[in-house]
């Protein structure tokens, strides 16, 4: 496990003293570091608002840090071109709690969406896309279990497919690192668990990186290899998911639960360098 | 009275009455009352209209219409063919207004705007063409483009703009974020996630509007012959002009029938394509299930063999074929209007020179004139507005379903309505000019109708959508039939009712300032005679005039609703 946990010489993702105020005046992250090596799956924890969402969308570029830098597979992503980014973003799968499909196209459209980025040129309907990435979406449908729903339209379909669908468009990009934000919290339990469990298969099956955020703790325990959870925008906790019981992660929520700063602040935010320290 | 009964009631009106206002919004809404009481009785007095001359109208009315009977329908192929290019000009008009708007729509939204500048310059380009009435722009485009289809198609384009741009924008403003940040995500352009994600879901109201814009521009293109700029109404003019008035109503009957027919095909395209209910309708025929059954198995069969292009299901093929339907007509269109293409690509200069000799605009030469044009274009808004609303209370009341029960006085209402509603306001105003002479009564009794039914539809509309539970609660106490109707049904329909008053007092005055153009009073008639004699600064003067009273129109109108809400 240490081995996978560790950056090693070359980790996909590093993020060194990251923060963000949003025009707001909203700190959302202050001053995260860590670093993600290849094939790792990462779980990250905490309350709505806890900077969760906006860490994964500076990761690939949906956000540009204030203060600090990002690196993901060697590019610094707060400052890359737009073509860099692009780059980026093709490597980069994500898939999100609202599952961002267009309702009113089918369901092979919005896969197709997909491989936008390795196109020249806007297109519009099925027919616009080369026949070989046609036939590609179809597989890729056919690997999430929808491919009778091919020619359908995206807003017939249950939340737990729509999300299927959206991971299918993720494949659809091969990426090399996939970000799940929230990706079951709006389904039932149910397709919830079918979700996970095809997202982990994919994500295992094509060994990609994972981080994913999730608001069920055993889930998080059950699937990742590594834990961190976020407060306020900071580190609070960052471990190895062996070994850590369901009590030591609720207290990420307890602690906010009673606002009691004096408590929370000391240990755990001491914690998090050390055990990453520690690990490298 | 047990809670029970108070509770429903005091939610509904919660619902519907605006919150209370701040103090001085109260105020000025007070003043807004007074204003416009004030402006109705300094109207009244001004065009000097009694009830004596509203009923001496109705025997000169009724005189035209036995001058009419029996129509004489021999001049048919010259009524066809004029109503073919009115036609012509609202397909063509609507396109070219609907090619502009969508890169305007763009630039003015929010959400996909490139820049600051571009923001503001779209959004004043989509505000100001909608300042200038399409049969103003038409007249002022006729100095340099001659008479013909040509500058009536281009005033449509361009007066279009500002409704069909305004609601373009919104759609676009409308369209939900996540599924562009998903497609972003994914390493697309800037223009690939545009056209992947907003697309298509601002299509079909871009499409449902554009379908709309068609009806209204149908209307206005049937009157734009009144100034020479092509299309029907110039035949309509002729005849009358002539005192041939039953080769007149001929002509009103075929504009009539068209500008139904038409009515009735967008709106049932429209309700197809927004409704997204195409292949699902709300009633299961047997031709229905069949076709059902049909698109089902083209589904299956696609996805089996997994075809790479979509199946043709019905819905599809109905989109496909309406959208060929659309280009052969375009085509044709374009193919057939009288307009000199080549030597109107030469005309731009032209243009721009005669706009040009608009300027500086001359406002001594009709000085006085131009005063009492403005004072009699105010005065005929208010009176057709009020008068309107009056007679359109008891008729709204009768064509409501929920509230008369009897269903002959529902139907003969609405029919009736129906039937008033079919023909445009300048065509209604046309007639009885030529009835009742030259002057600001006519006139104001056409926009009166208009008002009358159309404000009478949404009366009916809305009393029929009054929620029924505070009407049940009303009835439960052992309330009249009438002591319901007060209590529960006018304080829920009242403040749609006021607003939808300011938004027809905000179309009369607009109508009201091209109305002198056919002879029923206000400035238009001194637009009309500075152009026959081509007094440039003059008309430059009139329609500046024009536009300032229809955009402080649209100011205050906005003001206004602003203070309702």
């Amino acid at each position: 496990m240490t081995t996978v946990l560790s950056g090693g010489a070359d980790p996909l993702i590093s993020l060194t003293g990251v923060s963000k105020r949003f025009p707001n005046g909203t700190l959302a992250l202050d001053n995260v570091s860590m670093t993600v090596p290849k094939g790792q799956l990462l779980s990250l924890i905490g309350l709505s608002g806890s900077g969760k969402s906006t860490l994964m969308r500076h990761l690939n570029g949906l956000h540009k840090p204030t203060a600090g830098t990002v690196q993901v597979f060697g590019v610094e992503v707060s400052s890359a071109s737009n073509k860099q980014l692009r780059s980026v973003r093709r490597n980069v799968g994500f898939v999100f709690q609202q599952f961002g499909l267009v309702g009113r196209a089918t369901c092979l459209e919005n896969v197709l969406s997909g491989a936008l980025g390795r196109l020249r040129g806007p297109r519009y309907g099925v027919w616009s896309y080369p026949r070989t990435l046609r036939r590609e979406a179809f597989d890729h449908l056919e690997r999430v279990g929808l491919a009778p729903q091919a020619y359908q339209r995206a807003d017939t379909l249950s939340g737990g497919q729509m999300q299927r669908v959206a991971i299918a468009r993720t494949l659809m990009q091969q990426p090399r690192l996939l970000l799940a934000d929230e990706p079951v919290a709006s389904l039932d339990p149910e397709s919830s668990a079918q979700v996970l469990e095809l997202l982990l298969k994919v994500a295992t099956e094509d060994k990609m990186t994972v981080i994913v955020t999730l608001h069920q703790v055993e889930l998080a325990l059950g699937w990742a290899h590594r834990i961190v959870g976020l407060r306020d925008g900071r580190v609070v906790l960052d471990q190895d998911a062996r070994g850590l019981s369901q009590t030591d992660v609720m207290e990420v929520y307890r602690r906010v639960d009673r606002e009691s700063e004096l408590l929370a602040t000391p240990n755990m935010s001491a914690a998090a360098p050390t055990t990453e320290r520690q690990r490298a | 009275m047990t809670a029970a009964h108070v509770e429903p009631l005091a939610r509904a009106a919660g619902n519907r009455l605006p919150r209370a206002p701040r103090k001085w919004q109260s105020k000025a809404l007070l003043a807004v009352f007074v204003a416009y009481v004030v402006g109705v009785v300094w109207s009244w007095t001004y065009i000097d209209m009694t009830l004596l001359t509203l009923f001496g109208g109705f025997t000169e009315l009724w005189n035209l219409v036995v001058d009419m009977v029996p129509p004489n329908v021999d001049n048919m192929r010259v009524v066809l063919k004029a109503t073919v290019e009115t036609i012509w000009m609202a397909l063509i008009g609507t396109t070219a207004c609907v090619v502009l708007s969508i890169p305007l729509a763009f630039m003015a939204a929010r959400n996909t705007t490139p820049n600051p500048v571009v923001f503001a310059v779209a959004r004043a380009i989509i505000t100001l063409t909608r300042a200038l009435p399409t049969l103003v722009l038409a007249a002022v485009l006729t100095l340099p483009l001659g008479i013909g289809p040509l500058p009536g198609l281009l005033a449509l384009a361009i007066h279009s703009i500002g409704m069909v741009g305004k609601l373009f924008t919104e759609a676009v403003e409308n369209t939900e974020a996540m599924s562009r940040e998903a497609v972003t995500s994914t390493g697309a352009g800037k223009w690939q996630t545009v056209l992947a994600t907003l697309v298509p879901q601002v299509t079909p109201s871009f499409i449902g509007t554009a379908l709309y814009r068609l009806d209204i521009n149908l209307r206005e293109s049937a009157v734009l012959g009144f100034v020479g700029a092509g299309g029907v109404g110039f035949v309509v003019q002729q005849h009358l002009r002539s005192l041939d008035y039953q080769r007149a109503i001929a002509a009103v009957g075929v504009i009539f029938v068209v500008i139904t027919l038409i009515e009735v095909v967008s709106t049932r395209l429209r309700a197809s394509i927004i409704g997204d209910h195409l292949s699902s309708p709300t009633k299961k025929t047997p031709r229905t299930m069949a076709r059902e059954r049909r698109d089902h198995r083209l589904l299956v069969d696609a996805v089996t063999t997994r075809r790479l292009t979509p199946p043709w299901t019905y819905e599809r093929l109905v989109r496909a074929s309406a959208g060929v339907i659309y280009l052969v007509l375009i085509v044709v269109a374009f193919a057939t209007i009288d307009i000199p293409y080549l030597s109107a690509l030469g005309l731009g200069d032209e243009v721009i020179d005669s706009f040009g000799r608009l300027f500086p605009p001359d406002f001594t030469t009709a000085g006085p004139e131009l005063w009492q044009g403005i004072r009699e274009t105010v005065a005929i808004g208010f009176i057709a507005t009020t008068l309107g609303l009056v007679i359109s209370v008891p008729l709204g009341i009768l064509s409501a379903r929920n509230i008369v029960v009897n269903r002959f006085v529902y139907g003969t209402t609405r029919l009736f309505m129906l039937a008033l509603r079919g023909l445009p306001e300048l065509i209604v105003a046309v007639l009885f000019v030529a009835a009742m002479g030259l002057g600001p009564v006519p006139g104001t009794l056409a926009l009166t109708v208009g008002t009358a039914t159309f404000m009478a539809k949404l009366i009916g509309d809305a009393l029929e959508e009054v929620s029924p539970e505070p009407r049940e609660a009303v009835f439960a106490t052992g309330a009249s039939r009438a002591q319901e109707f007060v209590t529960s049904v006018i304080p829920q329909a009242l403040p749609n009712l006021v607003s939808q008053t300011l938004y027809m007092l905000d179309v009369n005055l607009r109508s009201s300032t091209v109305l002198g153009i056919i002879g029923g009073g206000g400035i238009g008639f001194l637009l009309l005679s500075a152009l026959r004699v081509l007094q440039e600064p003059t008309v430059g003067a009139i329609v500046i005039v024009i536009f300032v009273i229809v955009y402080s129109i649209e100011l205050i109108g906005t003001f206004v609703r602003w203070l309702v809400e």
